[in-house]
């Protein structure tokens, strides 16, 4: 198979178009010699290669000041907008990992009827889920099936959730509870996968089993 | 896996010698391990915010998209089967979360009379000198498309190849070298209008 750049692209071109990665030093050999044969004829790129450098140097410059550099240009570019508090990414992840050495440490039957689920709420309160909690939050007593509990980022549309749930094999049996979570069945063989899969996906915020370990 | 350039810039974190140590970090992570992930996003969370700012161009998304990354690291972090450099997957996942952001947020409308007033402004010792450097920087950034300032700024700060960068942005490396070239016309033309000793 040829070589695009060999039989579509002039030399000069070539040469041009790799000068950024060859002031970092980011080429391998065969492109760095082809490179350092064109600008011993080049004086256009001799000349591009000092701006790349200069470049290189001050994006390196930047980084310190940049914080109040953008403080800066975003007064003068937007207004202040009121920003929406949001729960800390160490309250989130602090929350998953003792669930997770809970799940562990328990036998499923005792999990089911003592699981804390701390999820916060739209203000940042924390709300707490045990499986009296889902009752009371949810519409309907929770489901003895359900498996898989999941919240979805605020602007997930329910044909995405819909279809999330389709290509999971999962079935939703309660919620929204008021702090917007669902409650889910999937099969129990293949929980560990699914989880896997919610929490991969962008719309999925939460994903945790609720009825103990993988048998 | 860097290629054997002539100067690999001391700034390039993502060396092969910090790698290993990353990997340790994920292992254990896989496992929960809640120190092993502080220490992941301590030696991430200076490199995505810059990132992030870059792209973004709102600094209030920067925390929101940086903790989503991260809570994907976290959650996922068994998928990670380390046929790319744990940095390239890390930095793919911000790149998705980034565009998502940016969905919900256009870029700002440009001031126009920016330019011009930094260009006026005499800075005769070098502090303002460099924060002239600066404002024109980001003011010739901002002029460029997201996906360009993406591949800039993982080009010259990061000190990514173009293969590394294709695989974080998920386009082949000629559209790579494209937004490249033609980002780095825009800079030079925006640049040099500021600084006439740039070209």
């Amino acid at each position: 198979m040829p070589n695009p750049i060999q039989t579509e692209v002039s030399p000069h071109d070539a040469a041009e178009e790799l000068l950024p990665w060859y002031a970092t030093g980011q080429l391998e050999p065969d492109e760095r010699a082809l490179v350092e044969q064109h600008l011993s004829s080049c004086a256009h790129c001799r000349r591009q290669l000092a701006f790349e450098r200069r470049m290189v140097d001050e994006f390196a410059d930047l980084t310190p000041e940049i914080d109040t550099a953008w403080a800066r240009l975003r007064q003068r570019i937007e207004p202040p907008r009121r920003t929406v508090a949001r729960p800390s990414l160490w309250d989130r992840v602090a929350r998953e990992a003792a669930d997770f050495w809970q799940n562990l440490s328990r036998p499923a039957v005792a999990v089911l009827a003592t699981l804390q689920l701390a999820i916060i709420g739209g203000a940042g309160a924390f709300v707490t889920l045990s499986q009296e909690s889902y009752q009371a939050l949810s519409s309907a007593p929770l489901p003895a099936s359900a498996n898989v509990i999941v919240m979805f980022g605020g602007d997930t549309t329910e044909s995405e959730i819909r279809g999330l749930l389709q290509a999971n094999n999962a079935t939703l049996v309660g919620g929204p509870t008021p702090a917007d979570a669902y409650l889910l069945e999937v099969p129990s063989q293949s929980r560990t996968a699914v989880l896997s899969h919610l929490r991969a996906d962008d719309h999925v915020t939460l994903a945790q089993p609720i009825d103990g370990p993988q048998p | 896996m860097n290629s054997t350039g002539t100067a690999v810039r001391p700034r390039n974190e993502n060396a092969p010698s910090g790698a290993p140590n990353e990997r340790a970090l994920l292992e254990r992570v896989k496992m929960h391990d809640v120190d092993a992930f502080e220490r992941l996003y301590r030696i991430y969370q200076p490199r995505l915010a810059r990132f992030l700012i870059n792209l973004l161009m709102r600094p209030q998304l920067v925390e929101e998209v940086l903790d989503d990354t991260m809570m994907v690291v976290w959650q996922t972090a068994e998928s990670f089967r380390g046929t790319s450099k744990l940095s390239t997957w890390v930095f793919a996942i911000a790149y998705r979360k980034a565009l998502k952001a940016r969905a919900r947020w256009p870029d700002p409308v440009e001031d126009e009379d920016r330019d011009m007033r930094v260009s006026n402004d005499p800075g005769p010792d070098s502090e303002l000198e460099r924060s002239r450097i600066h404002d024109a920087l980001i003011s010739a950034m901002a002029k460029l498309s997201a996906e360009q300032r993406a591949v800039v700024d993982l080009t010259y700060f990061h000190g990514l190849n173009y293969r590394e960068i294709a695989d974080i942005v998920s386009c082949p490396v000629d559209t790579v070298k494209t937004r490249m070239f033609h980002a780095r016309r825009r800079l030079k033309q925006t640049l040099s209008g500021t600084f006439t000793d740039w070209l």
